[in-house]
């Protein structure tokens, strides 16, 4: 890879560490996660199945659930694995140092000077920089995936209610989420002169991301803002319970991470690149 | 036999910064196998006419053309035929140097038929390509990046200010490498703030300031072109004085002495004015290639 792709070779090499420890950390945190769900008794789950008083709809944003999935349930306790905010740090930590990298970062170090006037073109910079941070969105999803799915296999109770393919459809959809937030990042890198705007843009737009839709589940006047939040198409806990893929909210994350990775192109090859 | 023209046009060349000017109204022409020197002060606008010749910069208005193409639109063309050294130098500083040469060659989608001569004349040992670039010296770095940008053997160099940072002996082995290139048919474009370096390895030179070009000229001609010192000792004790005829050049008073510095065709006029005054000793001699090259600064600037 280091001959046929350098660039992408070099953004991952340098950043090698990091990626195994938010790998393994991400790994560590899904198998905590069920296993501490797996603990939970079938029946005595929060004052027992339809037994107690449900918790707040607010409390759904943590699920990952625009519908009826409570948290007091095993879709809803697995769908907080792969919504709470350490999965969502981990998500936000890669895709924010890997698409500061892309552009901005050699911008600000001086080291594009030697890039760019080798015969590379700005197009292939950018292709091979986003495919870094894609592939290591793609490895933290298969390993949450996988562990979870490890995990729900493992335990009767939970595979009974979470059907493996809806861990597959979650992990898909997380994986759609990460490019969400990973297209606008990268724009931003392209257009920028310092990696901390980048960082700055990719932390705002999960943690405001997940705020606006916490923000309009709990208050009713604020429910249409929850459009506008990419956590709003993020549902693994509506999918774990009900396994299909929910090809709108697909489209929707989807989208708008290839916009952001177009107008990252638009915006790259109109710049100057001088630190 | 065919004129392969010239291997750098710069033709009318502005770059503003939003309000700021970095280069206006710039012309250059290099030849093909011309050693070009490109003189200027710190900030006069090196770097963005360099920067703007490899493409990292476009032109708010003129053009410039690198061995027949523009290096932004003809980047494919251009990129492979071209080594550069910038003047801010940077590299992945956890990369070995052995793999920073490496990665660059790959970049660079050629074989790298000159590396392990030039890692060798230019002292580095396999021990430094082993080491991190982060541990390297500014003159490491700068060794480094004289082999990155010469490895390929390309037909044309751009080198910004390279010898910053090297010692006295590894320049004398840069030197050797230009002379070379030049006998071999390269086209070498070199920016320095330091004349003796453009003097010794150059056949023509462009000097700016502030943004604009002053003149481009032979280093022969600037030599020739270059002003006369004029020392005067005076015999009245009375030091510091008007000097008639030759207040236009600021002289340097050390009491009953002054010295100034004249252009050459100027010389007579302002003698007679001054040998109107109690003068005791007076000498007339060529300044340094030094003086000539701040005397330009000073001057207004007028293109030539």
């Amino acid at each position: 890879m280091r001959d046929r792709f350098p660039l992408l070779w070099l953004a991952l090499h340098r950043r090698r560490r990091m990626l195994t420890a938010l790998v393994l950390g991400m790994a560590v945190f899904e198998l905590l996660i069920v296993v501490i769900a797996g603990t939970v008794p079938h029946g005595r789950m929060f004052g027992g199945d339809g037994g107690g008083r449900t918790p707040p709809s607010a409390f759904k944003a943590f699920s990952g659930s625009t519908g009826s999935v409570s948290i007091g349930s095993y879709p809803g306790l697995v769908g907080a694995g792969l919504t709470h905010p350490f999965w969502i740090a981990l998500q936000v930590t890669a895709i924010a140092s890997l698409s500061a990298a892309a552009v901005a970062a050699d911008v600000e170090s001086g080291t594009i000077e030697l890039v760019v006037v080798r015969p590379v073109s700005r197009a292939r910079l950018l292709a091979e920089r986003t495919a870094a941070p894609v592939l290591a969105a793609l490895a933290l999803n298969a390993v949450a995936t996988l562990t979870v799915a490890a995990g729900v296999a493992l335990s009767p109770d939970m595979h009974h209610d979470v059907p493996l393919r809806g861990v597959f459809i979650a992990g898909l959809l997380g994986w759609a989420l990460t490019l969400c937030l990973l297209g606008p990042a990268l724009a931003v890198s392209a257009a920028a002169r310092r990696r901390a705007h980048v960082l700055g843009a990719a932390i705002a737009l999960g943690a405001v991301g997940f705020a606006l839709n916490f923000v309009a589940l709990a208050w009713s006047k604020a429910g249409p803002l929850r459009y506008a939040s990419p956590f709003h198409y993020y549902t693994p806990g509506d999918i774990l319970a009900h396994p299909t893929v929910p090809w709108g909210s697909l489209s929707v994350l989807c989208g708008v991470g290839v916009a952001g990775i177009a107008a990252a192109f638009a915006v790259l090859l109109r710049r100057d690149l001088a630190p | 036999m065919h004129d392969p023209g010239p291997a750098i046009e710069i033709r009318s060349l502005t770059k503003r910064y939003g309000r700021t000017t970095g280069v206006e109204d710039i012309d250059i022409s290099v030849g093909t196998g011309e050693v070009f020197g490109f003189l200027g002060p710190n900030g006069a606008g090196k770097t963005t006419t360099i920067r703007c010749l490899v493409g990292l910069l476009r032109p708010t208005s003129g053009s410039v053309r690198l061995l027949g193409h523009d290096p932004v639109d003809g980047h494919r063309q251009v990129a492979p035929r071209l080594g550069y050294v910038p003047g801010e130098l940077r590299f992945y500083p956890e990369l070995t140097g052995a793999r920073t040469l490496g990665l660059l060659a790959a970049l660079q989608g050629a074989p790298s038929p000159r590396r392990a001569e030039l890692c060798e004349r230019l002292g580095l040992t396999a021990a430094d390509l082993a080491r991190t670039v982060g541990e390297y010296s500014r003159g490491m770095k700068q060794k480094l990046g004289l082999v990155q940008a010469l490895q390929h053997d390309p037909e044309l160099v751009v080198l910004d200010e390279p010898t910053e940072g090297l010692d006295p002996l590894v320049q004398e082995t840069f030197y050797e490498l230009l002379a070379e290139a030049a006998a071999a048919g390269r086209t070498v474009l070199l920016s320095s703030h330091v004349l003796p370096e453009v003097q010794r390895t150059c056949g023509r030179v462009a000097i700016v300031r502030q943004g604009r070009l002053v003149t481009v000229q032979s280093v022969a001609e600037l030599r020739r072109a270059r002003a006369r010192r004029v020392r005067l000792a005076f015999a009245d004790g009375q030091g510091e004085r008007p000097l008639p005829g030759a207040d236009r050049w600021p002289p340097r008073w050390t009491g009953n002495r002054a010295e100034l510095l004249v252009p050459p065709d100027e010389v007579v006029d302002a003698l007679r004015g001054l040998l109107a005054l109690p003068v005791a000793d007076l000498t007339v001699e060529e300044a340094g290639l030094d003086e000539a090259f701040l005397d330009l600064y000073r001057s207004p600037v007028e293109k030539t």
